[in-house]
């Protein structure tokens, strides 16, 4: 799991079947300490309502993430697990 | 899944069996720099597995990996980088 900030949002109609109606943010991961980025930016499926601006745990497990989703067959691996405090 | 941005396109002449059926698009990932200010992006192209058709200068989710091959479950394709979606709208609050 990653920190990350949540810089944005992202919307499509093209996609993959099994993404069909998740919410899809644009995250900022950070290093341990929150303030300096890791990497680019990447797409995250979210179940727990993040908006934008705020920061969150991100995980990268694409098992849980299949589950979360309920479709085997999906290439979403990032979802969001904790939004913090 | 990282955003990309669709540079061009690539033909293959010789393949291996099971990668028939799709397209493949040059892609270059794209920095929160690339997203906010629009400049030419600067990272190293990669050539992503594209069943939705993505046209040249979309953007366009990359799902790298394990999780490129997920979607063929259980069927095994030796492909590690997926067009999951074609983005319509990236907005990004700086």
């Amino acid at each position: 799991m990653q920190v990350g900030t949540v810089v944005g949002t992202a919307t499509s109609t093209v996609k993959h079947a099994s993404m069909e109606g998740w919410k899809l943010l644009v995250v900022q991961p950070m290093l341990a300490g929150g303030t300096t980025p890791d990497g680019d930016p990447v797409l995250v499926v979210d179940a727990l309502g993040a908006g934008t601006g705020q920061e969150v745990m991100i995980s990268s497990d694409g098992k849980g993430t299949r589950e979360l989703l309920g479709v085997e067959a999906t290439p979403v691996r990032w979802s969001v697990v904790g939004i913090k405090d | 899944m990282r955003i990309g941005k669709v540079i061009g396109t690539v033909t293959l002449s010789r393949r291996h069996p099971s990668l028939a059926g799709a397209q493949y698009r040059m892609v270059v990932p794209l920095s929160l720099d690339d997203l906010t200010c629009d400049e030419e992006p600067r990272a190293e192209a990669i050539v992503v597995f594209d069943e939705l058709g993505a046209g040249y200068g979309c953007r366009i989710a990359i799902s790298e990996g394990g999780e490129a091959a997920q979607p063929f479950y259980p069927e095994l394709k030796p492909v590690d980088a997926y067009n999951a979606a074609i983005l319509d709208n990236v907005s990004i609050v700086k």
